[in-house]
């Protein structure tokens, strides 16, 4: 029983960043049909805004500071960069976006090394938390990094609030609606580039969470990005380019199955890659992948 | 006004139109009458879709030349959603009800930006077929009701140039019918109106006067009449 708990624990702990990345990547692919290879490197910028505000001003003051930051980067990207490339091909969205990374990249490891750069985690987020004091079905004496619970109670707020946002507001039916057909939007006088602008930004800003809680789980240093940009890339397109709620269910997939073959390094390296291709192979569009789109 | 008077309230002055390089709508001029409905007829491919879309502005087709006025207002300046804001309402040819939307979701969405039209109220006492399957998924329904509620997006917006491509295609007679009664409605309304049609027969009933296109350029403009007493007219362009 213990065993398995935490197995899954894991898994939900694994997937959450993940989750957290892979959203904003579809999410911007979704509405604005661009393939963003700068998303990692987001997060990324994310992490690093986190380490250096919180060293300075304390963790709450980079809580609420860097996610509007963030915001801010994304609008700019987004409105100088990212949008003459809407009607260029996907392979044109990919060099700019990867290119785009390469330079935050290397501008943040001019400015702080190539070393990482100790993420220390606020005092009431550090320790362990004994899960068997509230859990009575665990025997014995079970411990979790408590951080590693927050990240995954954070990550899965920001998913129901994205959800809670797309689905119950007025300006999420517009964006909802935007994803299905935005000539038509433009036809019925919506303004749906500046919704999607608003977009590109919320992408950053959730990029921007991950960074927050992710940064003092994955260690800051410039070659982040590209490193969890892969997975999540793959969590995006076995979940359905462009689906919300396949991104989700792909990076639990996902997180269990690192979890579970953590004993068995050799498989665990390949699992997702594995699964991708078996997934992808028997549903080509992804788990919940919507025709028309990205073909 | 300065630029419009009654007889040329919408006035399309020589527009090119091209999809890529495709050169589709070559050199096309004609004036429309407020509250004037005027049937643009001729083959299939004569280039009726990408005018209407031309009109309201789409980003493709490219209008590479010519002006559009409404009312005095340069249309061909404008993006697609700034027409539509000054009151220009296409119903394209494959309806484009939204999927994933409720029937009211698809009302709603027309409301967004101004100006508004009909209130949703009004809509549902009109059409009270999309009353009942408000909570519905719009494309769930079949396909008159979406029709319905094409139009009536259409409606919820203020219209002062209503584009209307192939309203009736891919529906059964009866239900053409029923189609043809509520556009007969519109008409009371005075809305300016541009009806394409495969169907030049039902157009013609409806409308006031006709336009036959030609691989992008004008072969006709006169009355609704004209086109119907002119066999060579009808053998030529529109195979009735
Ligand atoms: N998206 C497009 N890209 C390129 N060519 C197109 C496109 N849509 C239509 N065409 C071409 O433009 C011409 C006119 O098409 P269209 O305006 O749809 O004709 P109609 O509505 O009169 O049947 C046709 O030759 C058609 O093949
Ligand atoms: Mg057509």
């Amino acid at each position: 029983m213990n065993y398995l708990f935490l197995q899954v624990l894991t898994g939900l702990q694994i997937s959450a960043l993940y989750m957290l990345i892979a959203l904003g990547l579809t999410l911007i692919f979704g509405t604005l049909g661009v393939v963003n290879f700068a998303h990692g490197a987001l997060f990324m910028l994310g992490a690093y805004f986190a380490v250096v505000i919180s060293d300075a001003f304390g963790f709450s003051v980079a809580l609420v500071s860097v996610p509007i930051l963030l915001f801010i980067v994304g609008i700019i990207l987004e409105r100088g960069l990212i949008r003459f490339f809407y009607e260029r091909s996907h392979t044109d969205q990919i060099l700019v976006t990867f290119g785009l990374a390469i330079v935050i990249g290397e501008v943040l490891k001019t400015i702080y090394g190539a070393n990482n750069l100790p993420f220390a985690k606020p005092s009431w987020g550090s320790g362990i938390v004994k899960l068997h004091e509230y859990l009575p079905f665990l025997e014995g004496f079970v411990a979790y990094p408590k951080w590693r619970l927050i990240l995954v109670v954070v990550s899965f707020s920001t998913v129901a609030a994205l959800f809670l946002l797309l689905q119950f507001t007025r300006f999420g039916l517009i964006v909802r609606a935007g994803m299905r057909d935005s000539q038509m939007l433009a036809f019925l006088g919506v303004n749906i580039t500046r919704r999607f602008t608003i977009v590109f930004g919320i992408g950053a800003v959730i990029a921007a969470i991950a960074g927050l809680f992710g940064g003092p789980i994955t260690q800051v240093e410039p070659e982040l990005g590209m490193k969890l940009l892969i997975p999540s890339f793959l969590v995006v397109v076995v979940g359905g380019m462009g689906s919300l709620p396949g991104a989700v269910l792909a990076s639990l997939l996902f997180g269990m199955a690192l979890s579970f073959t953590a004993k068995y390094a050799e498989i665990q390296q390949i699992i997702i890659y594995l699964l991708a291709v078996v997934i992808l192979l028997v549903r080509p569009r992804g788990l919940m992948g919507k025709k028309g789109l990205m073909e | 006004m300065s630029m419009s008077d009654n007889k040329s309230f919408f006035s399309v002055k020589n527009i090119h139109a091209y999809y890529g390089e495709s050169y589709i709508v070559q050199g096309v001029s004609f004036d429309v009458a407020e509250g004037e409905i005027v049937a643009l007829l001729g083959r299939n491919g004569a280039g009726k879709t990408t005018t209407l879309k031309t009109l309201a502005r789409a980003l493709d087709p490219k209008l590479r030349s010519g002006e559009i006025y409404l009312g005095g207002v340069a249309l061909h300046k404008m993006k697609a959603h700034e027409a539509a804001q000054a009151g220009v309402q296409l119903v394209p040819e494959d309806r484009r009800i939204i999927p994933g939307l409720t029937v009211e979701e698809n009302l709603i969405i027309a409301q967004v930006a101004p100006n508004k039209g009909w209130e949703i109220d009004r809509i549902y006492e009109h059409f009270p077929r999309l009353a009942e399957r408000r909570k519905q998924d719009a494309t769930s329904m079949s396909g008159g009701e979406q029709q319905m509620l094409a139009v009536a997006r259409a409606l919820a917006r203020e219209v002062k140039l209503l584009l209307l491509d192939e309203p009736y295609e891919g529906l059964a007679p009866i239900i053409v019918h029923e189609i043809e009664a509520i556009l007969q409605e519109v008409k009371k309304l005075g809305i300016t109106t541009i009806i394409v049609e495969q169907n030049a027969v039902a157009a013609l009933k409806l409308a006031d006067s006709a336009i036959i296109l030609d691989t992008g350029e004008v072969a006709f403009r006169g009355t609704a009449k004209e086109v119907l007493d002119n066999k060579e007219l009808r053998e030529e362009y529109l195979a009735i």
